[in-house]
């Protein structure tokens, strides 16, 4: 603590310098905050992932397959419970602004219930067939609060009347989960099928159940895709567990990508604070060769020196880190919908990385300009022949 | 005036390796931003050219009436008929319209890291050959019409796993064999071919999906369209097979690109308070050299503008290493998003994007010590120690 004022004075000596040295730090370190939060999501919804959650689609794609699917599955010896899902893809007001409404139907609580959509938020729409709940996020989006209307237009599902419009009653605004960047609108399924024309009734996109016993979870998947192996409708069917394990975001790596970008942007600021604080100590090699004429130990000279690097760094970390959440905060308002890039999470993991990370900047940087005063001739630096 | 600017930028940039752990700031500032964008930017501008490459602007897509995807548009068997009459589509030797009836669905695979995904299958009739000149056998031999046997292309062979010739693949009627291997140059190649007739029948199908025509000339499209348009018998868009694959290269690069410009443009202000620092710091350790060439009569200027060249000096250099890491770690290099398979690209207009990105920081880093560099007062600066 008795330093801080000779660090202080040593940091105010140039401020331009340290303003700008820790504004770069600041950006380095919300890129770094960004990207380290998105693989910690990445983690989290593979570690949350549940090997008795099985989620299956038709196996060539197409116009979706019958609800009765979704019953025969619900039959199968070792599967608990299935909802049906049905999505809407459309926009409101204009193209650009995509929407996606979840149609499902009563059994989502029982097999969606800890991400959030429990029986009683459920029960709302349950009551009220127009009804949708929406997460905070989807909420923010559309600028909808509880009680409000929230009408959507969908050119590939058409109503009985030839109609594309589909008009909604916000119930409950659901809490968001990291395994749906984007946030969820959910609705009842019974609404849209009972007004689609005929031909398209009882159609689903998608049914999604929980197996009895999670250890035999994939046989049951196995299971599932050989009984419909033969019907028009075959399926693909696979655990959450499974589906989440590669950890990558459609097909990229998200690991070696934000490892590597985060890399990139600490190597920039190493070489900011690494010739800052050379200069900074080129500069006042004088006063340090005074400091140790006093009485200054290697390793108070050391300190100093460490802490001076430190300084710009930590605060720059600690700077970054809350830009990056606030920002983590803007993304699914930036990104296309239906993208699907999860959002950085600021947990303890990444903030313990982004201090380490500031103090392993903060030694290097300081690592030669110590080496220097360590060597360093007093008698010589005193008289300024250095 | 030139004369001066060049002097005085010619003794700075002499004095440049004095300062070189300083200007390697910007170096690597710059290096690292533009190594990173790029790189970033290689998956989109890759997935573009793929998407771009696999539309031709002598074809024609017909879809059914206000779709946007191959897969959701539905061609019936007494439609297409109708199509392959219409005026404006090249014939074969043979005088029969080059018009393919095509069809499109997903099918599961699995990746060469072993996790599942999806790729296209795509049905082809007989005149799809004819239709897709640039579908090239590469092993093995072409597909049998009526016959339940498959084409994988070169991509997929690399990257997913059972796409060799021999290989089977589960399809609704059993299992189809891969009899033959085919490159196209684009996106086609990331995916399976096989007969439309037998798919339709084994996936329990009854339309196909598009009809893909190639044109008399580029020129036959408005008559095409005209005769697709005013057939009371068809509810169809035509759209110039080039521009589909255009927007539909846009909609689905959208995302990623803004992804890259985003870390690229955050790295680059990081990037511009580094050139800023440094910059100031070259001014401030030139001062006597600066106020010297002042007071030899110099103008202010030259000085300003040697400040700002140094920078830009610096920065492109960054930026031209930062684009040569990123070209020979990614260019060229086999890759998958959203099931799509398509080669990482870092092209010339990408690193000329970056170059440019790298001058902009310059300008603004350089700008400030530049005018700080020409306002120097300079008695004071002759003094300075």
């Amino acid at each position: 603590m008795r330093y801080l004022p000779l660090i202080w004075s040593a940091l105010t000596r140039k401020p331009a310098r340290a303003v700008l040295t820790l504004l770069s730090v600041t950006v380095a370190f919300t890129l770094f905050g960004l990207m380290i939060g998105l693989n910690a999501t990445f983690d989290e919804v593979a570690a949350k992932a549940r090997a008795d959650r099985i989620f299956t689609n038709p196996r060539f794609g197409g116009n979706g397959m019958p609800i009765a699917v979704a019953r025969q599955i619900a039959a199968i010896p070792g599967v608990k419970v299935v909802t049906a899902v049905n999505v809407i893809l459309g926009y409101v007001q204009d193209p650009k602004n995509q929407a996606v409404v979840v149609m499902v139907d009563d059994n989502v609580p029982k097999v969606f219930g800890d991400w959030g959509v429990t029986e009683e938020l459920w029960d709302v729409v349950r009551k009220d067939r127009t009804g949708i709940v929406m997460s905070g996020l989807q909420a923010a989006r559309w600028h909808k609060k509880v009680g409000d209307t929230f009408t959507m237009i969908s050119k590939q599902m058409k109503r009985a009347d030839g109609g594309t419009t589909w008009t909604f009653k916000v119930l409950a605004i659901g809490p968001d989960f990291p395994q749906n960047s984007n946030g969820y609108i959910l609705g009842n399924y019974d609404y849209i099928d009972k007004a689609r024309p005929l031909a398209d009734q009882g159609k689903i996109g998608e049914a999604d159940l929980l197996a009895n016993d999670p250890a035999t979870s994939t046989e049951l998947a196995a299971r599932i895709d050989r009984t419909f192996a033969n019907s028009a409708t075959p399926l693909v069917t696979i655990t959450e567990k499974l589906a989440r394990a590669g950890g990558d975001f459609a097909g990229l790596p998200i690991k070696p990508i934000t490892r590597g970008i985060a890399l990139a942007g600490m190597f920039m600021v190493l070489f900011l604070t690494g010739n800052g604080i050379a200069e900074s100590v080129r500069e006042r090699f004088a006063e340090f060769a005074t400091l140790k004429t006093l009485g200054f130990s290697d390793r108070a000279v050391t300190m100093l020196v460490v802490l001076e690097a430190a300084l710009p760094c930590v605060i720059g970390a600690a700077l970054g880190v809350v830009i990056a959440a606030v920002l983590a905060r803007q993304i699914p308002a930036m990104m296309p919908p239906g993208f699907g890039l999860p959002l950085p999470t600021m947990s303890p993991v990444v903030i313990a990385w982004a201090a380490a990370s500031a103090f392993i900047v903060a030694l290097l940087s300081a690592a030669l300009p110590i080496l220097r005063l360590t060597r360093m001739d007093i008698a010589s630096a005193l008289s300024g022949r250095t | 005036m030139l004369r001066q600017i060049w002097i005085v930028s010619a003794l700075n940039f002499k004095s440049l390796k004095s300062r070189f752990w300083q200007s390697m700031v910007i170096v690597v500032g710059l290096a690292a931003t533009v190594g990173v964008m790029l790189s970033m930017l290689s998956v989109s501008a890759g997935m573009r050219t793929a998407y771009q490459n696999s539309g031709s602007p002598d074809r024609a897509i017909v879809v059914s009436k206000g779709v946007e995807q191959e897969a959701s548009s539905a061609i019936t068997r007494a439609m297409a008929p109708l199509i392959a009459v219409a005026p404006g589509i090249a014939k074969d030797k043979d005088g029969k319209p080059l018009a393919d009836r095509t069809l499109q669905l997903g099918v599961p695979v699995v990746r060469a890291n072993g996790s599942k995904g999806f790729t296209t299958m795509r049905g082809m009739a007989e005149k799809g050959p004819g239709v897709r000149p640039e579908l090239k056998i590469v092993a093995g031999r072409m597909f049998q019409s009526g016959k339940r046997e498959l084409i994988a292309g070169v991509g997929a062979q690399v990257m997913f796993q059972h796409m060799q010739i021999g290989d089977k693949v589960i399809l609704p009627d059993g299992e189809w064999p891969i009899i033959g291997i085919y490159k196209t140059g684009d996106q086609l190649e990331g995916q399976l071919i096989g007969d439309s007739e037998t798919l339709l029948t084994a996936t329990h199908k009854t339309n196909y999906n598009t009809m893909l025509v190639r044109l008399a000339s580029p020129d036959s499209l408005d008559a095409f369209k005209k005769a697709m348009t005013t057939n009371p018998a068809l509810s169809v868009d035509v759209i110039r097979h080039s521009d589909w694959y255009n927007r539909v290269a846009s909609q689905s690069t959208f995302g990623l690109a803004l992804l890259g410009y985003v870390v690229g443009a955050v790295m680059a202000i990081g990037a511009l308070f580094g050139c800023l620092n440094t910059m100031y710091a070259a001014v401030s350790t030139r001062g006597r050299e600066i106020a010297t060439l002042r007071a030899l009569g110099y103008d202010a200027l030259p000085v300003a503008v040697s400040v700002i060249l140094e920078a830009m000096l610096l920065s492109v250099t960054g930026a031209l290493i930062g684009a040569g890491i990123a070209w020979a770690l990614y260019d060229g290099k086999l890759d998958l998003f959203n099931n799509v398979i398509f080669y990482l690209s870092v092209s010339r207009a990408q690193i000329a994007l970056g170059v440019i990105w790298a001058a902009a920081v310059a300008l603004l880093g350089g700008l400030f010590p530049s005018i700080r560099a020409a306002r120097l007062p300079v008695v004071d600066a002759l003094r300075a120690t």
